[in-house]
């Protein structure tokens, strides 16, 4: 494996937690002074239909976001239809893109100088939350552990969306306990969605709270849910 | 080796080349247009404990941020994934895929001091010993396939070639068979067959708690759906999560 400094990335991460409802741009900024990209934008877009840019580092990387949101079309898109990262390191290389994926985006973003993009949806499974777009005004991939530090940032952007929608307060803990995002935690998701009745993203609040409160480790709290020790049952809630 | 034993072990290895050529042909079968990755990954780490001699298997990858993540596993017991999840941290799987080569213990009780925290664990899910086989594209190693045993042993030459055999058809399975001469197309495939583990997972719960059935149970009747109607695992658990299909239970459910 390459080395991600997810240490140095993980430290960040947490002191990002601690800036309250800007947590999102505080992220897009931190992916701005650690990888070689040139600015980073956010956009929500959740199944239950709520959308809309949520930050940008500067103004290029807000026309981004908001062309695709207005055309739907653009790399975004396709990472959020996909449910995986598009990755163009070269906008004007036929080998990376066809020029009719997106004609009308390709079009308004060659004008603002931008060269390379790399969008990464915001999704843990089926919960599907929004995008991350990072640009630079010059081609060429990300390194390796650029890409890592850009899909752990995308990890902690997912969170904060997650909690923008909702009234969640438990602040944004990334991968808490080191071991989070396991089978279990996901497992534990879809039971308690039954449970209470709820959609999948507020059935994973609900775990979270559930841990927040009760200073446990996530996992641990979704290891009693599967162990059928624990209920989320909506008389409870 | 006395002659009965010669032809006994020869009639043993013709069955077997039987089965690894018809495992072969159903995974070529599975490799079509618009496969599901996590099918694909799922058969072939069934296919290691039905052709080789071991108790369980799972794949881990390398998810880009610094931990492996499981992808498949051959069987759904809470114990059997901690024991491969646990080497996240630390552990033979690790090891192969930060060391790019096939790391091996014939008896876990020898290794304690090896992997401190996996060897406890491992002896308690009922193991005893564990190889690892890197999945190799040219000079990466994208993941470990991980296999264990119940008894102290080691694979022999010809069963090690066949997991290494197993390991690459699962990195041929992961890429979707695209030419890879772009990193961020790797990048891409792994994401997605991560992501798509967690949406099955997802779904796995959604079934237990429904049908008030065993994740194992659970993945079954996901996979029967998927198969019965034509359908990719992945759009099966879409549509449980969000309601609009509910897999049938033949009987054990």
């Amino acid at each position: 494996m390459a080395d991600h400094q997810p240490d140095r990335w993980d430290e960040l991460l947490r002191e990002a937690a601690l800036a309250g409802a800007g947590q999102a741009q505080r992220i897009a900024e931190l992916c701005v002074e650690m990888l070689d990209v040139t600015g980073a934008g956010i956009s929500l877009a959740s199944d239950s239909g709520t959308r809309g840019v949520i930050c940008a580092t500067d103004d290029v990387a807000m026309r981004i976001e908001e062309m695709q949101v207005t055309l739907g079309e653009g790399p975004c898109i396709d990472a959020m239809t996909a449910g995986g990262p598009v990755l163009v390191p070269d906008l004007d290389s036929r080998q990376d893109l066809s020029p009719d994926r997106w004609p009308a985006f390709l079009a308004g973003v060659a004008s603002a100088g931008v060269r390379a993009v790399f969008a990464i949806p915001l999704r843990i499974g089926l919960i599907s939350l929004g995008a991350m777009d990072l640009y630079r005004d010059r081609p060429g991939p990300l390194r390796d552990g650029e890409l890592g530090g850009a899909l752990l940032a995308a990890e902690a952007a997912g969170l904060a969306l997650l909690s923008l929608q909702t009234s969640d307060d438990g602040g944004l803990r990334v991968d808490d306990d080191g071991k989070a995002f396991q089978s279990q935690v996901h497992q534990a998701t879809g039971m308690v969605m039954v449970q209470a009745g709820v959609t999948i993203e507020q059935a994973f609040l609900l775990l979270r709270a559930r841990a927040f409160a009760s200073g446990r480790p996530l996992s641990a709290v979704a290891a009693d849910v599967v162990g059928r020790r624990l209920r989320f049952d909506s008389e409870d809630l | 080796m006395s002659q009965d034993d010669a032809s006994s072990s020869g009639a043993r290895s013709a069955v077997r080349e039987r089965a690894v050529a018809e495992m072969f042909v159903s995974l070529a079968d599975t490799l079509v247009d618009d496969y599901d990755v996590v099918e694909v990954l799922d058969h072939l780490v069934r296919s290691c404990v039905t052709l080789l001699d071991v108790s369980a298997a799972g794949l881990l990858l390398d998810d880009q941020r610094g931990r492996l993540a499981l992808v498949a596993s051959s069987s759904e017991e809470t114990r059997l994934l901690e024991v491969f999840q646990l080497q996240s941290n630390q552990g033979p799987c690790l090891d192969c895929v930060r060391g790019r080569a096939i790391v091996t213990s014939e008896d876990l009780e020898t290794d304690r001091g090896r992997w401190p925290t996996f060897v406890p664990e491992a002896l308690a899910a009922g193991f005893r010993s564990v190889t690892a086989v890197p999945l190799r594209l040219r000079d990466d190693v994208i993941g470990g396939l991980n296999m264990f045993s119940h008894r102290a042993m080691s694979l022999t030459e010809a069963d090690m070639r066949l997991a290494q055999a197993l390991a690459d058809a699962a990195t041929i399975g992961i890429l979707q068979q695209r030419a890879v001469h772009r990193t961020s197309v790797l990048a891409e495939q792994l994401q997605l067959a991560l992501n798509s583990r967690v949406s099955i997972e997802q779904a796995k719960g959604v079934i237990a708690e429904r049908h008030n059935v065993s994740m194992d149970v659970a993945f079954e009747a996901l996979r029967r759906h998927a198969r019965d109607n034509n359908l990719k695992l992945h759009a099966v658990a879409a549509g449980v999560v969000m309601g609009e299909i509910t897999p049938r239970f033949g009987g054990s459910g």
